[in-house]
């Protein structure tokens, strides 16, 4: 499967009469964007608005992020989710990098949050100082979307149009590019199972076992997640690692720290892919899911272990989580059950403190062999964000805008862009 | 202008101080003048910087069997001598004197209000009990390479001394003390994770960046004999607290439980409680507060016999983010009270 990723670089982003792209300009008219995304009526008002790197703003209630792409020559976009299905993974993409859709969602005080314990306003994401350094989307160009709900729909169905909204704009915007010439291109090119290993027989087979739905908090039914479908119940399977990165799989709602931009920029399938040929074979992915109990997290482990070394014929494996506790857990049983069948492990997790600054860490396992861990931080770690000037986006209540405007100090997983349970940062938590 | 020496007072035990080996372990404490046994060592290390000024002996028995009145006795020597720092043991793998470093060291830093150090073997128990608190070097099992260790002990004594920044456990030797401290690595998370597998695959040396910490196995208690006569008490960590959270439950980390009166109560009714919890979506809990703490099948079971009584509050905390020592504290809290009231078995529902 040949996945192109032709790379367009944005420099600005404008609004304008006509959506196009000149000289790395994205320009963008809103009205026809807004009418667009209102064409769910799921949907009522729908801000948009535009900040950028170095800009004294902050974009509050941040649910997800998502990458603008488009697939060319009659490629399906999101499949599913979107509505239309097909195939993607493969074919040519057009890439808009350095810019990026934000939603931002509008919640009122009787609404849970997207995770329990959030502060009113919502993860972050600042345009400048501490908070912008730190975050992947502190320095891209954004487009933020911020629909309403309409009147009368209830909170799921808002929730799930609220990631259709933000799939659909970055398309949009993507749309504009897929006729010029790309500033870059990018090749992901992984033939069949049977023929990986071809001519890297001296090279160890290294698989990916991607956990990227937790059982942990509540999922909205009729979520999509892959190809359009839910996937909180589904049990491990095989997928291209191209599929991932070109748009079949998208966050659940309450995603905590991968948002689908990540997806679409996964840093560990992509750094496989770096190495194969070279120093590995990048053997094949394997999603899984962490339940929220033993039994079906026991047959993950078993069948995950089971493909990676039986299927696959990986000795190695890679592995993440996508939440708190029960992933973690979840995550450990599946290692121990490749380490049992003589499959090698490492894996890399957002790393948790027993108490919220400066606590040790707690890890919740300790079992023979799972014994390669790499740190990808510690969440709870506080950081003093600078007054700023624009807020963008809607508070629970007008009241709150002197305390949201000043300076704020909030635990870095209250931040988008900062963590990454997928490995795309340099953080790492060292124990003192 | 020229420093003027410091002054260290050395902590030792009876055995290392040269009193004698275990029919000596009863000594009180007592002081020489000096640097006496690994104090040489000490001395040697500090060379024209600082001075040993005396030694503090105290049988290991002694100590162990009154912690807290020996640390006092210790801290009551030292104070004539002015030190300007201490040093204990190392106590390498011998836990009473190890656990008497750590008292000592922390004693001297809370009461004194001067730096202190130890070295341990990473089985000594005294790493676990004062590591958080105390720079402790790491150590052999025995006097091998001793040398190394006390270099180490005076290298940090002095940073502490001159204010300066203690650098990684990794590199300056010493047990984490249990911070973490995220830091900017110079390669994403995907790289390191790749290279640490290649490496394990390679069979080459690796570090892993976490610890992983040490869990207890919990036998279970025996069985009860008669439940038709038992007490049962219902206990949950899934956060369920009155409306109002009375006891301040953290939703994190918690130090704190709660016990609440069932008294009377076929049924938790849901407008009366609430559920703070950062690990899970209690929708369902507060939809129906029994699918965690099940009042309403314990009273079905008591009408019928199955068990003698249902014991009259149920026991609430938060089992999230949360460390083994404020757990195990809780847990032993609330066991003590329990036992107290003669429950004899307890249903524990987690989430």
């Amino acid at each position: 499967m040949r996945l192109q990723l032709d790379i367009i670089h944005i420099k600005d982003i404008q609004f304008a009469e006509k959506t196009s792209i000149d000289k790395g300009i994205l320009f963008v008219n809103r009205q026809e964007l807004q009418e667009i995304l209102k064409e769910d009526k799921r949907l009522g008002q729908i801000g948009v608005e535009i900040t950028h790197p170095g800009e004294k703003s902050r974009i509050i209630q941040v649910t997800d992020v998502i990458e603008p792409r488009a697939k060319k020559d009659g490629g399906v976009d999101f499949p599913g989710a979107l509505g239309k299905h097909g195939m993607v993974g493969q074919g040519s993409t057009c890439v808009l990098r350095n810019t990026a859709v934000v939603l931002s969602e509008y919640r009122r005080a009787e609404d849970p949050p997207m995770q329990p314990g959030m502060p009113n306003h919502g993860a972050i994401i600042d345009m400048s100082g501490p908070g912008a350094e730190l975050s992947i989307y502190g320095k891209t160009h954004n487009l933020v979307i911020i629909p309403w709900p309409a009147e009368g729909v209830n909170l799921h169905d808002y929730r799930i149009a609220l990631k259709i909204a933000g799939l659909k704009a970055a398309v949009y915007l993507a749309r504009a590019g897929v006729n010029l010439t790309p500033d870059e291109i990018e090749v992901y090119n992984l033939p069949p199972l049977t023929k990986i290993s071809k001519g890297f027989g001296n090279l160890p087979g290294v698989a990916y076992i991607f956990q990227f739905v937790s059982g942990q908090f509540e999922s909205i039914p009729g979520y999509p997640i892959l190809y359009g479908c839910g996937a909180e119940r589904i049990a491990p399977t095989i997928i291209h690692p191209n599929e991932i990165l070109d748009g079949a799989m998208v966050t659940p709602y309450r995603s905590m720290d991968i948002e689908v931009y990540g997806l679409q920029n996964h840093s560990i399938i992509k750094e496989l892919y770096r190495r194969h040929g070279k120093e590995l074979y990048f053997a094949g992915v394997i999603i899984n899911v962490a339940h929220d109990n033993l039994q079906e997290n026991e047959r993950a482990a078993t069948m995950t272990a089971n493909l990676v070394k039986w299927v696959l014929g990986a000795e190695g494996a890679i592995l993440t989580k996508c939440g708190g506790g029960i992933p973690e857990v979840a995550m450990a049983l599946t290692a121990q059950r490749c380490e049992e069948t003589g499959v090698k492990t490492s894996m890399a997790l957002v790393h948790y403190p027993t108490v919220l600054e400066g606590g040790d860490s707690i890890v919740l396992f300790n079992l023979p062999k799972v014994d390669t861990l790499v740190s990808l931080g510690t969440p709870h770690a506080l950081v003093t964000l600078p007054p700023t000037h624009r807020i963008i986006g809607e508070l629970l209540s007008k009241k709150e805008i002197p305390q949201v405007q000043g300076e704020i100090k909030i635990p870095l997983n209250m931040m988008k862009g900062v963590l990454s349970q997928i490995g795309d940062s340099k953080l790492t938590a060292i124990q003192y | 202008m020229e420093r003027r020496s410091l002054k260290i007072v050395h902590y030792l035990n009876q055995f290392f101080g040269g009193v004698g080996g275990e029919d000596k372990a009863h000594v009180g404490p007592q002081v020489r003048l000096g640097a006496v046994g690994p104090g040489r060592a000490i001395q040697e290390a500090l060379g024209k910087q600082g001075e040993v000024v005396a030694t503090i002996l105290c049988g290991d028995n002694y100590f162990s069997e009154r912690i807290e009145k020996a640390t006092g006795e210790v801290i009551g020597l030292m104070k004539p001598h002015q030190p300007d720092a201490v040093i204990a043991g190392p106590a390498f793998d011998a836990g009473r004197y190890g656990i008497a470093c750590g008292a000592v060291c922390q004693a001297v830093q809370n009461q004194l209000g001067i730096p202190a150090v130890t070295g341990m073997f990473k089985e000594n128990p005294g790493v676990d009990l004062y590591k958080r608190d105390v720079y402790i070097i790491e150590t052999e099992d025995s006097a091998r390479r001793m040398g190394e260790a006390v270099s180490r002990m005076v290298n940090i004594l002095f940073k502490l001394l001159n204010h300066e920044e203690i650098g990684k456990p990794s590199v300056e030797g010493y047990f984490p003390r249990g911070y973490l401290v995220n830091e900017i690595s110079d390669r994403t998370g995907a790289e390191r994770v790749v290279s640490m597998l290649l490496a394990k695959l390679r069979g080459e040396d690796f570090r892993s960046e976490v610890i992983l910490p040490k869990y207890d196995r919990v036998g279970p208690a025996p069985g009860i004999e008669d439940l038709r006569s038992a007490i049962i008490a219902l206990v949950t960590d899934g956060g369920l607290v009155p409306k109002g959270n009375p006891d301040r439950i953290e939703a994190r980390a918690a130090t704190r439980f709660g016990s609440y009166s069932i008294k009377g109560m076929d049924v938790l009714n849901p407008n009366d409680y609430e559920v703070n919890h950062v690990g899970y979506t209690p929708v369902f809990v507060l939809q129906d507060p029994h699918r965690l703490v099940p009042l309403d099948v314990m009273r079905d079971l008591e009408r019928e016999g199955v068990i003698g009584k249902l014991y009259e509050r149920f026991y609430s905390t938060t089992g999230a983010v949360n460390i083994v020592e404020n757990v195990k504290k809780m847990g032993r809290a609330i066991a003590r009270e329990l036992k107290g009231d003669g429950v004899s078995g307890v249903i524990l529902t987690s989430t």
